[in-house]
This record gives structure tokens, C-alpha cells and sequence, in this order.
């Protein structure tokens, strides 16, 4: 089983939770911007969570199926047409032999996933068949996929779950939320009383050059000056501000050190929404004790495997006891 | 009490940052590096990643079956074990054969009033250190420079530096793995592979390691 891309977006690449146990030596974590939204096309196409699927931001093209297999969408929403007739999002649907599914506009949201029943047999790469481009990493060749591209599907448990599964509504996101969670970071205490005021109460919007290394934020920016320090361990969500006082949200392709200090940094439960985030789309952060991070962390991993749970339970899913990963 | 009195900070919900009160030296980095190895080695439950940098280190955690209070409770009594510990003997050793002929050599040696050749002579005749990885999987800072070859990184970096690009700014040395920007100035080039997924280990330095450039004809 494989698919072929017949017209690739500007950014469409393979990718999945992300790599472990190599930050050492300078290997990000990487992985998908909206680790819910690939859980979730995962899981509803009847995949475990961490399967390899699609990441697909900017802009509009097409891939085939090869044989008839079963997939989701999830994360942003997109115009999609299975062969001419829509496609919902968080719903699994039915493609034959053939069929071509055609993404144009995302209404709302900044990254698409498609879940493939079976998942997309990458190789694995430092335990991993995420996509890192900085470095030639993982995916497909470490490269963005290209129309032409044929990629291999594994093969699923029950060759293709055909029955219709919809993914319940409620996943513990609301991507609509604009108030993003955040944690004291390890210089919360060198900003001065008025820099954590408009911090917490400004209206920021992320900047048009952002990326999957940052988000660049627009709003008023932080007056105290601290300087570069010593380097020392980052991680996706981390909010660094450098001396020109405007934050920038470190995100999944994020290097594994840096230099500025960390005023805060995003609850792995909000993270999800910030990367969806679009340029100009406004939000504020609202500060909550570590404890209830972890716990909102573990309520959305609980609320995963409940939909993965069901989709074996109502559509032939395929359980793997799988760790949802760390930052 | 633990030397360096060490404290804890949240880094998010799923790594806790443990933060010395000490200037930044080659000892303390050494002390630090230590510490981190002692912390790994100990294999606490649900502790997944250390990095140890120059005056804190950092642990990775699975944060769904250990809470922050338990797993920063535990870090910082291993800190306490591990500080009484003199940091183990340094790394291994590498010498890295490198062409002196980069871009930057010449705006190097007018900036600080050497001959280029001086500056090839100063910039190979010490071992240095790998204090850190970071910036891109296997990108070493290595430290510590002839103090007469500091210079600020340069105004403009550049948009793409080849791999196997060796280069300085401030206090440290280091080479490109990948074709990545950069804002160093380049003295050389080396065909040594800095990073291979394939390798057994993957990364050619680890910290703790000593580097020596050697100039070849």
C-alpha cells in the first residue's frame, strides 16, 4: 500500500511525536507543531497516536491512495474533497483504490494532519520518523515531500478498519481558546514588576516571520535588560526574550539551548493551540501554578487514549500502549 | 549544603532546571557536567534527559506519572550526593585536521592586529574543551580561545555557512555540522563528519571531550 503526492504544498512533510534521548547531544525533540492534532488524526484513522502521518501547512494540492484505505483529518481545518465530495475533519473516511483527496484553503488553523490507517512507513531515524530539515533528519530523505513522492503505508491490523468512525468533539482543545497557559520560567524573578504586568496583560499576536524553530511575537515589548547568559537547556514553549524585549515562543524544531532569558514557558496542553495560531490572530498568556500544567497535560493524554479506546472499540483502531511523549 | 547551592525551577511541565550560584568557569563546568553524569547514572524513575550546561543542568521528566515537587525533590538531593564528588577524569581526545582558508581569516587577523598565520598558530596550539552541544545535533561550543582572538560574533551573519565550517566568536570555537546560518567567523574547514544518524554514536563530540585543530598543508 502507498500513497503518491501529486501536488505538494510549499510545507508538507512527514512527521510524528518527535525524537527522545539525544538532546545531549543537540537533537531537538522536532516532531509535529500540534502533537494533539497528529494524536488525534492518528488515533480516528485508526492508528495509535504516534503513528507517522502528514503535516500540512500552506496552501493547497493533492495526494492518491493506492488501494482502499481509511484516514483522518485533524488540527486545522481545510477545504478538503475526497474525489470530489467534502471531507470532515475528525471523522474517518473511506478512500478506494485511486481516490484523490484535494486540500485547498484552511479556514482556520496554520497545520493540517492526515492520519493514514497504518501509518507511513518512514524509516526511523534516532527512534524517530519526524521530519527535521535544519539537519537532513528523518521523514522522507529529510526533506520536504515533493509531488511525485510515493510513500509506503504499513500495514494496518485489519488491512484497512472500514468502518465509520467519528472521533468525539470535545478533545480536551479548544482551538478556538485564545488564552495560552503558561509556567514561571527560570528568570520570571529577573523581570521587573512591570514587564511581568504587560506580559500577562498584553494582547500578543505572533509575527508573520515565525517558523517551526519560533514564534516571533507582536505586542508591547519587556523593558528590562538582562543580557545574554550562560546557555543552557530550552524546550518547546519556552519564551525567550532577547534585548529587543519582544518574546519568541520557542517551537518544535526549537534548538536544545540558548542564551536568553525565560520569562515563561507554555503548558504543553496550550502549546498545541499556540502553534495554530495565524499571524495577526491576537491571545493573551494567563499564568498557572506548575501543578495544574501537569495536570491539564494529563487530562488531555487521558482524553486520547479514551478516542483510541473507542476507535477499537467501534471501528477496528489498533491498540499500542504507547507514552505520550515529554516537551 | 549542596555546593553552589543549587535551586529548582519548573522549565514547563516536563523538565525541572536546577540553577548553581557560581560564575561561569571551566571548573564549575566541569562540576556541573559531573553532577549531570552522577544524576543520570542514577536512573530515577521516570527521569528521562539530562543536559548539563554551564551553570545549571536540566532534567527531562515524564511528566503524566511523576509530579513536579517529587521529581525536583529528587534532583536536588542528588545534587547534594553528587557535589561532594570531584568531576572524573575529562573526556576523550580528537584531533580535527583543518584547512586554514576561510572566509573570515583575513577580517580576522586585521581585526586583531595578527598575521594570518599568527592567527592559524593561536587558534591550533591549545586543546579545548566541548562545554556544550547545541544549536544543531552535534554542534559543539567549545571553549577556551586565545583571549587575543575574541572577537563579537560578526554584525551580519551570514544566511548559510558550509558544514565543516570552523569557526570563533567571543571566547569559543566550534564547527558547522550542517549547511546552517551563521554568525561566526570562519577560519577553516575540516572533512570531518560532525553528526551521522547512522553511526553507533551519532554525535562525533560528546561534552566533556578535548578538541585539538590541526593545520594541514
Amino acid at each position: 500500500m502507498t500513497i503518491t503526492i501529486v501536488k505538494s504544498a510549499p510545507y508538507l512533510a512527514v512527521q510524528d511525536l518527535g525524537r527522545r534521548g539525544y538532546r545531549d547531544v543537540g537533537v531537538p525533540a522536532s516532531g509535529a507543531m500540534d502533537p494533539v492534532g497528529l494524536a488525534a488524526a492518528n488515533v480516528t484513522a485508526g492508528n495509535s497516536l504516534g503513528a507517522a502521518a502528514l503535516e500540512w501547512a500552506l496552501g493547497g494540492g493533492s495526494i492518491r491512495f493506492d488501494a482502499p484505505c481509511s484516514f483522518a483529518l485533524a488540527g486545522a481545518t481545510a477545504d478538503a474533497l475526497l474525489d470530489g465530495a467534502p471531507v470532515e475533519t475528525g471523522v474517518r473516511s473511506l478512500a478506494n483504490d485511486g481516490s484523490v483527496l484535494e486540500i485547498g484553503g484552511f479556514p482556520t488553523g496554520r497545520f493540517l494532519y492526515i492520519g493514514i490507517a497504518g501509518g507511513i512507513e518512514a524509516p526511523e531515524v534516532l527512534g524517530s520518523r519526524a521530519t527535521y530539515l535544519p539537519a537532513h533528519l528523518g521523514g522522507w530523505a529529510g526533506r520536504l515531500l515533493k509531488s511525485g513522492d510515493v510513500l509506503p503505508i504499513g500495514k494496518h491490523r485489519d488491512d484497512a478498519p472500514r468502518r465509520e468512525f467519528r472521533a468525539p468533539a470535545d478533545l480536551g482543545l479548544d482551538y478556538s481558546q485564545r488564552t495560552i497557559r503558561v509556567v514561571r520560567g527560570p528568570q520570571w524573578d529577573l523581570f521587573s514588576d512591570g514587564d511581568r504586568e504587560i506580559f500577562l496583560g498584553e494582547t500578543y499576536s505572533v509575527d508573520a516571520i515565525s517558523d517551526r524553530t519560533g514564534y516571533r511575537l507582536k505586542g508591547l515589548p519587556l523593558a528590562t535588560e538582562i543580557g545574554s547568559m550562560p546557555s543552557e537547556a530550552v524546550c518547546p514553549g519556552t519564551i525567550q526574550v532577547p534585548p529587543n524585549g519582544l518574546p519568541i515562543v520557542l517551537m518544535a524544531d526549537a534548538p536544545t539551548v540558548g542564551g536568553y532569558a525565560k520569562i515563561a514557558v507554555v503548558a504543553s496542553s496550550d502549546l498545541p493551540l499556540l502553534a495554530q495560531l495565524r499571524p495577526g490572530e491576537g491571545f493573551r498568556f494567563q499564568e498557572v501554578p506548575v501543578e495544574e500544567a501537569q495536570r491539564r497535560r494529563r487530562r488531555m493524554a487521558a482524553s486520547l487514549y479514551t478516542i483510541q479506546t473507542l476507535a477499537v472499540v467501534q471501528g477496528h483502531g489498533e491498540f499500542l500502549a504507547e507514552p505520550w511523549p515529554s516537551s | 549544603m549542596s555546593w553552589g547551592n543549587p535551586t529548582a525551577h519548573a522549565l514547563g511541565d516536563s523538565a525541572i532546571t536546577v540553577s548553581f550560584t557560581v560564575e561561569s568557569t571551566k571548573e564549575v563546568t566541569a562540576r556541573i557536567r559531573a553532577i549531570g553524569a552522577a544524576i543520570r547514572a542514577s536512573r530515577i524513575a521516570h527521569a528521562e534527559e539530562v543536559i548539563a550546561a554551564y551553570t545549571a543542568l536540566t532534567v527531562f521528566y515524564d511528566s503524566l506519572h511523576v509530579s513536579y515537587e517529587q521529581m525536583s525533590a529528587e534532583i536536588l538531593t542528588k545534587c547534594g550526593e553528587a557535589s561532594g564528588t570531584e568531576p572524573a577524569t575529562e573526556g576523550r581526545e580528537h584531533r580535527i585536521p583543518v584547512e586554514y582558508r576561510g572566509p573570515d581569516l583575513d577580517s580576522v587577523a586585521k581585526a586583531t592586529g595578527m598575521a594570518p598565520s599568527e592567527v592559524v598558530e593561536a587558534h591550533s596550539a591549545v586543546w579545548y574543551t566541548v562545554d556544550l552541544l547545541g544549536f544543531v545535533p552535534g554542534f559543539a561550543f567549545m571553549s577556551e580561545i586565545d583571549p587575543r582572538l575574541e572577537l563579537p560574533r560578526r554584525e551580519q551573519p551570514r544566511p548559510r555557512v558550509p558544514a565543516g565550517s570552523v569557526a570563533i566568536a567571543r571566547k569559543q570555537t566550534g564547527i558547522y555540522p550542517f549547511d546552517t546560518p551563521g554568525g561566526w567567523h570562519i577560519l577553516g574547514r575540516t572533512k570531518v563528519t560532525l553528526f551521522d544518524p547512522n553511526r553507533e554514536e551519532p554525535s562525533l563530540f560528546r561534552a566533556g571531550d578535548r578538541v585539538k585543530f590541526e593545520p594541514t598543508a
